[in-house]
């Protein structure tokens, strides 16, 4: 049996067709901000259907967690905005009507860094907070009057009399580039209305929220909208939520026929990247490194809307303490506007920020105290039973396991030199829900559930622990693409929570008489003070890099990377490898060179050749890792776990050498920097 | 927009002709580059001329001494040649640097000179060997020293009706070396490419990637590995841009130049 997407014969989204659809293509600002005075499309051939401003002026505005984005832009917030937009008979006619749509824009001031766009005075981007979207899980805390459109607390202790008693103190600033998914298959969407039903076709993580979404877009019920999540070339966190699908559809409905939209790769830069952050950490001890306190500010740029950033603001901060025993801390994390491009939800969902961070800050900590980096984690590392800065108690922890393992595999007992080591603590959606049903269809099963496949194995390890639980052959199991009108609700497939969550859905499913399971994790953080639950279940996990710096350039070679990730128990072998092998081979990427360049709002590096994401050859001559299974343990997600300590053992590694860099990626130019000032 | 015309001729004569009537035809061999810029739309040219179907231009062989390697060899042929890895070491070696085995195995000699790419490898390391490119036209062949051939970015002294045909590299004793700096993934264009070939008491020194044509200084290949690559580093005025700001490559000129030269001193 070969795999059909190893002999080509599997069909994505950007394979499906209607008849007689037409093709589409967006018109997009070239300001970062600017009033769009005029659209005129008399140049554009009757055969096009051109949608402007006028045509959605009925639509609602829309957004998952903040509703502040129309569907065509009146006024363009970033580059590379949707104005308007064009489908034709032809991919081709639909390009070439693009500049045949006339646009005068009158410019806006525009800021483009999140720290500078917080102050008072900035220029605003959205006068008004707008209301919270169907999957805001949370209560938004926009501050009037500034870009901040969520900001997040923890208040845990008294941090200032912690500082009091500290020996040691470091305070640091770091700064993280923006990155894009470089998923293979570009966003593509077929949108399809019969009568007041719409239909749509797309590749989506999160198909229940787009259907919510588009039901306030379009003011239906969410009953009338029927989405199927085809499978997906990649994605990483960039099919999320809605993209291009509100504007296929509102075509769709103008044309009264169906219309399909693939994004060309460049616009991918101007529709979703990971949000670029500057983080401060200080960091307080007692000469032996018992640490007193902590405290984390966070600034995550979300650029124009605020898509899911709220969120990766709240994780950025809710995991910015680590897996370490801290009697005072204290987190402020910001989400805010800029006219950059909007930033959203990426693999390790702003949790790579805080860690990058953090664990920079650990080794300039113990760096300070004498202290061996290792021993200074060990010292302080979270156990069984602790209870973390949020208030709830952690259970099944193995971080200390996890960190002991990795520097284990780098020998770090036989000397330290050239070699990092970090820690992350990863969160899962918390509140979320799973159900899925089990239909049998003479001697097969079929899974309805939400769960969508990008790539990572979704489908396979469901089938396998179907396969299991049933005690039938895994070829029995039958795994339809996910269609919100026959399948039961699920919050999304995100936050390596599907193998997880879906799993023990199933085995309720499978224990049903009617075949029908269903799983929630209660929970949810107060915004201001950050008590309560972040996460029923948290991703355990280490890595630890050896490396080389050219002294004379400035570039680092990995000679050694290493990841221990706790797994719990493994459902699907290979999809766990090689999803553990993936977040490693990207986790190089955003450690050493990946950037989303701009120049005055502008990507400037907005195609594969100038953005540059790692290659086979980039693997380090030795990669390696190691998963800690336990049997009959809680199956642990492992999508995302390996990808955040990456760049903090690299920076880690680095810094052993005497060349402390603060910022992402680690490019040559940056660490000779770094080593000029290097005392 | 119409469809592009796709012009394949099965000759070098017919290409000729073709080239003499059709200057509006953007001449293609491997595609790896002219495809590029057709996605981005940087070319939309009404014509191609493609000279995949041409036979006998893929030779990668040794005559009288000499390398000559047929202006369709694909850099994997380069790359893979016993021939060109036992006589002409470096040569191999930058050909293997090139971008990815997909690249490689599509990408041609006669291609990748005449996009006349500042970034690319191959160049300079054919100006540091003294290689000879033979062009053509209906009227005749001549041969152009490599270092007269790129004269700017994506520019070429090659007359309108001219197609590259083949390039000589001269055999006989001597040592050389391709240093590729990349500031990002393995498969990226060089930052900076350092050719340098010692040859019969004289010193041959070519940095690409740093500005519009390969980089070379005669009358700086004089001296001590050091103060050569100093010199080399004050004579150019590198561009700044994705892969490196222009300081910062006036600094890696500096040590890989030398790195080059004590490569071949070794």
């Amino acid at each position: 049996m070969s795999d059909p997407r190893a002999t080509g014969s599997a069909r994505y989204a950007e394979d499906f067709e209607l008849p007689g659809m037409l093709h589409a293509r967006i018109v997009r600002s070239l300001f970062p901000h600017a009033r769009v005075v005029r659209v005129d499309a008399s140049a554009v051939p009757e055969s096009c259907i051109v949608l402007t401003p006028d045509d959605v002026r009925d639509l609602s505005p829309y957004g998952c967690q903040i509703e502040d984005q129309n569907v065509l832009a009146e006024r363009a917030r970033h580059v590379g905005d949707p104005v308007a937009a064009v489908a034709a008979p032809t991919p081709e006619q639909a390009e070439e009507a693009v500049p045949l749509v006339e646009i005068d824009y009158e410019q806006l001031p525009a800021v483009f860094d999140a720290v500078e766009a917080a102050q008072p005075g900035a220029p605003l981007l959205h006068e008004t907070a707008a209301a919270g979207g169907a999957a805001a899980y949370f209560a938004m805390r926009p501050q009037p009057g500034t870009n901040i459109c969520h900001r997040f607390r923890i208040r845990h202790g008294d941090v200032d009399a912690g500082f009091a008693e500290a020996d040691a103190i470091v305070e640091r600033m770091y700064r993280i580039a923006g990155a894009q998914h470089a998923h293979m298959e570009p966003h593509a969407c077929v949108a399809h209305w019969d009568g007041n039903r719409l239909e749509l076709w797309t590749g989506t993580q999160t198909p229940f929220s787009m259907r919510d979404d588009l039901a306030t877009i379009f003011g239906i019920p969410p009953e009338a909208i029927r989405i199927v999540s085809l499978p997906m070339g990649g994605s990483f966190g960039a099919k999320t939520f809605v993209r291009t699908e509100a504007i296929a559809a509102a075509l769709a409905r103008k044309a009264q026929r169906p219309v399909k939209l693939v994004l060309p790769r460049s616009e991918e830069w101007q529709t979703l990247n990971r949000h670029p952050a500057t983080v401060t950490v200080k960091l307080g001890a007692r000469a032996d490194g018992t640490l007193v306190a902590s405290q984390t500010t966070c600034y995550a740029d979300t650029g124009a809307y605020a898509d899911c950033g709220p969120g990766v603001a709240q994780k950025m901060g809710f995991a910015a303490p680590g897996p370490y025993r801290i009697p005072n801390v204290r987190v402020d994390a910001y989400c805010v506007y800029t006219n950059l491009a909007p930033n959203g939800a990426f693999r390790g969902y702003g949790q790579m920020q805080s860690t990058w961070a953090r664990e920079r800050a650990l080794d300039t900590l113990a760096e300070q105290l004498g202290l061996d980096p290792v021993e200074l984690r060990l010292r302080n590392i979270v156990r069984d039973g602790d209870v973390y800065c949020t208030g709830e108690t952690l259970h099944d922890v193995r971080f200390a396991e996890c960190l002991e393992a990795a520097a284990a595999a780098v020998r770090w007992s036989e000397g330290r030199r050239g070699k990092g080591i970090a820690l992350v603590m990863k969160g899962m959606q918390t509140p979320s829900r799973a159900a899925i049903a089990i239909e049998r269809d003479g001697d097969d099963y079929v899974l309805r559930c939400a769960t969508t496949e990008m790539g990572q194995g979704a489908k396979r390890a469901l089938s396998l622990e179907a396969a299991r639980l049933l005690g039938v052959d895994v070829a029995r199991i039958r795994f339809p693409d996910p269609d919100t009108s026959l399948v039961p609700y699920d919050t999304r497939t995100t936050s390596s929570r599907s193998t997880y969550m879906m799993s023990r859905a199933l085995a309720e499913a499978v224990r049903d008489p009617r075949g029908y399971g269903e799983i929630r994790n209660e929970g949810g953080l107060d915004p201001d003070t950050g008590q309560g639950i972040a996460s029923t279940h948290w991703h355990q996990g280490a890595a630890a890099a050896d490396v080389e710096v050219d002294e004379e350039t400035g570039k680092v070679t990995v000679t050694h990377l290493h990841t221990t990730t706790y797994a719990g128990r493994v459902v699907n072998r290979l999809g766990a490898e090689l999803q553990t092998e993936g977040s490693m081979i990207m986790g190089l990427g955003t450690a050493l060179f990946e950037e989303v360049a701009f120049e005055d709002g502008q990507v400037i590096n907005a195609n594969l050749s100038d953005y540059a994401t790692p290659s086979f050859a980039d693997v380090p001559t030795r990669f390696t890792y190691e998963l800690i299974e336990e049997d009959g343990a809680d199956v642990h997600g492992l999508g995302e776990t390996a990808l955040p300590p990456v760049p903090p053992a690299v920076g880690n590694a680095v810094a052993s050498l005497g060349i402390e860099v603060d910022e992402l990626p680690l490019k040559p130019e940056t660490v000779l920097a770094a080593m000029k000032v290097r005392v | 927009m119409h469809e592009p015309e796709w012009l394949a001729p099965a000759s070098l004569e017919e290409a000729l002709a073709l080239k003499a009537e059709r200057t509006d035809a953007t001449v293609v061999a491997g595609g790896t580059f002219v495809g590029i810029l057709v996605n981005q739309h940087l070319l939309a040219p009404t014509a191609f001329l493609s000279l995949g179907g041409i036979r006998g231009l893929r030779f990668v062989a040794e005559h009288e001494g000499e390398l000559r390697l047929g202006a369709l060899a694909t850099h994997r042929a380069v790359e893979l040649s016993p021939l060109v890895r036992e006589k002409w070491p470096a040569l191999a070696r930058a050909f293997s640097l090139v971008a990815s085995p997909r690249v490689r195995n599509r990408a041609t000699v006669g291609g990748v000179l005449g996009d006349a790419d500042y970034a690319s490898d191959p160049p300079s390391m054919f100006v540091a060997l003294g290689a000879r490119v033979v062009v053509q036209s209906r009227h005749g062949a001549r041969e152009i020293p490599a270092e007269e051939l790129i004269v700017g970015y994506y520019e070429t002294s090659l007359a309108p009706d001219e197609l590259i045909v083949e390039v000589i590299v001269p055999g006989g004793p001597h040592r050389a070396a391709y240093r590729k700096f990349r500031t990002r993934s393995h498969e990226d264009r060089p930052s900076v490419g350092v050719a340098a070939c010692a040859r019969d008491g004289g010193l041959r020194v070519v940095v690409g990637a740093v500005a519009g044509r390969p980089q070379y200084f005669p009358e700086l290949c004089t001296g001590e590995p050091a103060s050569i690559a100093q010199a080399y580093a004050e004579a150019i005025d590198p561009i700044g841009d994705i892969s490196g700001s222009s300081e910062y490559r006036r600094r890696v000129i500096a040590v890989e130049v030398r790195r080059a030269l004590e490569e071949i001193a070794a």
